[in-house]
């Protein structure tokens, strides 16, 4: 995994957001409440979301709002989920494999 | 026994909001669907949850929300939010809307119905935009309202207020904007000269859009007129490499975000045959509108950028207008205060149609991003490049459907939002046909992929 190309806007450490466990290809991480797992994976590092079915190029999502549907994951057992479109909620498991990226 | 709602909103932007406020008050019983977590649409995206820090970020206008959230609120409508509109059709009673909401599919029946589901941003489909390291404008600003998050450094590359507006938030944030290339064309600001009377009609907004322009010009690396950007990099971007005045540069980074404008997303309108037109100024297709948000099919309206691209004032009346005329239709005999207040409303909105006649031609795309040349991906669902596109197209493929069996382009889980557009350019320049000609890209059932498991979940409400 690389380092993330996003960080958290800067709030008083009292803002500081909640967290909740997600499991990401099966490692145990920390992440803000009511973030959507497409941002989720951004803030870890993870700046792809899948591997093209076409080309094999790993790819990320691009829109944010549902309408590219290149930030398809496995959430939960459900395949083919838009990333940006479901927050993360406690001890959700995503899986997220844009192979040549990320191994 | 199945609910029959009176009114049905998909959306709860300023215009879903609006009008679900102004249709419950009158007492029809109303049900809004949105598939975002909150309310506010995309100008307003979680403003009911913002952190202060947010907010001085975002700047007033995205406060501007609260009191119209507080409204929505507070108003006797049902909402559902995280509900995605999947499938509309017709029903004995009016109609029934499929929604997905958590994992499986729910049935809504309505008379009536209104579509306030908004815009999306128009693709820009530049040389190696496929690459992880390329979002568009938009999604860094949904990053930022929705989930706080901020890249550290960035290229912004594109044309529009949208643009501007991301450049000086981003910089209230301390974000490194490397560079802003802006392609708008130079002929764009000749081109809407005569316009600059309808944009006087609007002071206010006109000396903001100025002064947004100049400071992103003094405070950002800025380059003016560019052309042929293309993405450098592998499995993810290295640099962006663009042409000005002839000159050729290149700027490493590993973040562009992409935008040049926003246009109507009329997949939902169109699955129920809604009539479409071409608008040459705004340069997208829209659903047709006879008056207050009526569409071509009885019973079903459209408000906000899900129709005529406005912004968020517009979308906020234009909500009211459609849930007023809807109202007028339970009512006989209105009475003259309504009456006026009726026509002063729709009266309003036509000004303001006209005053956004200037941005609508400052901010025409580019023509060499409308057409897009070589090995350039312009479906990216299917992969298919536009010399293929353009190939078949000058074989004489009847339009952008038939192109669409020949290429595969459309095809893919997007359903050709991300190409529908290009396709359409490409084959009317490849023809020597107006966009007006070139039909657009039709859409089927569902209007996002549900899996079967979801399907045989399904339960009526
Ligand atoms: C990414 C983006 C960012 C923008 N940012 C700004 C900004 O900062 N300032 C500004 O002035 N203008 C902005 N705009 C312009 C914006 O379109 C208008 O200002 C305004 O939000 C339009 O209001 P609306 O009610 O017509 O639609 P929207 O505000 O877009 O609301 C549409 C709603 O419909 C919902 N929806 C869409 N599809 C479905 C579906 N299938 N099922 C259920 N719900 C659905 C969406 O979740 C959304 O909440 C932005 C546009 C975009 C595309
Ligand atoms: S990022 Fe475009 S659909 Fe999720």
């Amino acid at each position: 995994m690389i380092a993330s190309a996003f960080s958290l806007l800067n709030q008083p450490s009292s803002l500081n957001p909640d967290t909740c466990r997600i499991l990401l290809n099966g490692i145990e991480h920390q992440v803000p409440v009511a973030m959507s797992v497409a941002a989720a994976l951004l803030y870890l590092g993870q700046g792809a979301t899948r591997q093209h079915p076409v080309s094999g190029q790993p790819r990320a999502g691009l829109c944010h709002m549902g309408v590219c549907f290149e930030c398809l994951v496995t959430i939960d057992g459900q395949q083919n989920q838009r990333a940006c479109m479901r927050p993360v909620s406690a001890n959700m498991s995503i899986i997220s494999t844009p192979k040549d990226l990320n191994s | 026994m199945t609910q029959v709602y009176d009114y049905l909103v998909v959306g709860a932007g300023p215009a879903g909001m609006a009008a679900a406020i102004e249709a419950s008050h009158a007492g029809l019983t109303v049900l809004v669907l949105d598939q975002a977590a909150t309310a506010g649409g995309q100008i307003y995206r979680n403003v009911g949850h913002s952190s202060t820090a947010q907010e001085r970020v975002l700047g007033p206008d995205y406060s501007l929300g609260k009191p119209l959230l507080k409204a929505f609120m507070a108003a006797s409508c049902d909402y559902q939010p995280l509900a995605q509109v999947w499938n509309i059709e017709p029903h004995a009673q009016g109609f029934t809307v499929a929604a997905l909401i958590d994992g499986r599919s729910v049935n809504f029946v309505a008379s009536d119905l209104l579509i306030a589901n908004g815009a999306m941003e128009r693709p820009m489909a530049v040389a190696g935009w496929e690459k992880p390291g390329v979002m568009t404008a938009g999604a860094g600003q949904i990053l930022l309202k929705a989930s706080a998050l901020l890249p550290k450094q960035v290229v912004l590359a594109g044309s529009g207020p949208l643009l501007l507006l991301l450049a000086h938030q981003y910089r209230a944030a301390g974000v490194t904007i490397t560079a802003l290339l802006d392609t708008t064309p130079r002929s764009n600001y000749w081109r809407a000269m005569p316009w600059l009377v309808a944009g006087l009609s609007m002071p206010k907004q006109l000396i903001k859009g100025m002064w947004l322009t100049l400071v992103q010009r003094i405070c950002v690396p800025y380059f003016a007129n560019v052309a042929d950007i293309q993405i450098v990099g592998d499995a993810q971007v290295k640099a962006v490499r663009f042409m000005v005045a002839g000159k050729e540069y290149e700027i490493p980074t590993n973040l562009v975000l992409l935008h040049q404008g926003i246009v109507a997303q009329t997949q939902m309108a169109q699955t129920l045959a809604c009539e479409q037109e071409w608008s040459d100024a705004k340069q997208c297709w829209q659903t047709q509108v006879v008056k207050a948000g009526q569409t071509s099919v009885p019973g079903v309206q459209v408000a906000g950028d899900a129709g005529a691209i406005g912004g968020a004032q517009l979308a906020q009346l234009e909500g009211r207008l459609a849930a007023m005329a809807r109202v007028k239709q339970n009512c006989t005999h209105p009475s003259w205060a309504r009456k006026l207040a009726y026509f002063a409303l729709s009266w309003r909105i036509r000004q303001l149609h006209w005053a956004r006649g200037l941005v609508d031609r400052m901010y025409q795309p580019a023509p060499w991003l409308s057409t897009p040349t070589g090995t350039t991906v312009v479906c990216r669902c299917e992969q298919v490049c536009a010399a293929e596109i353009t190939d078949i197209a000058k074989a004489g493929c009847a339009g952008v459907n038939q192109l669409k069996a020949f290429s595969r382009a459309g095809m893919g889980p997007c359903q050709g939002r991300q190409c529908g557009l290009n396709l359409g350019y490409l084959v009317a320049q490849a023809q020597g046909r107006s966009m007006a000609q070139v039909e657009p890209l039709s859409v089927r059932s569902p209007l996002s992929p549900i899996n079967l498991g979801q399907l045989a979940q399904a339960t009526e409400l």
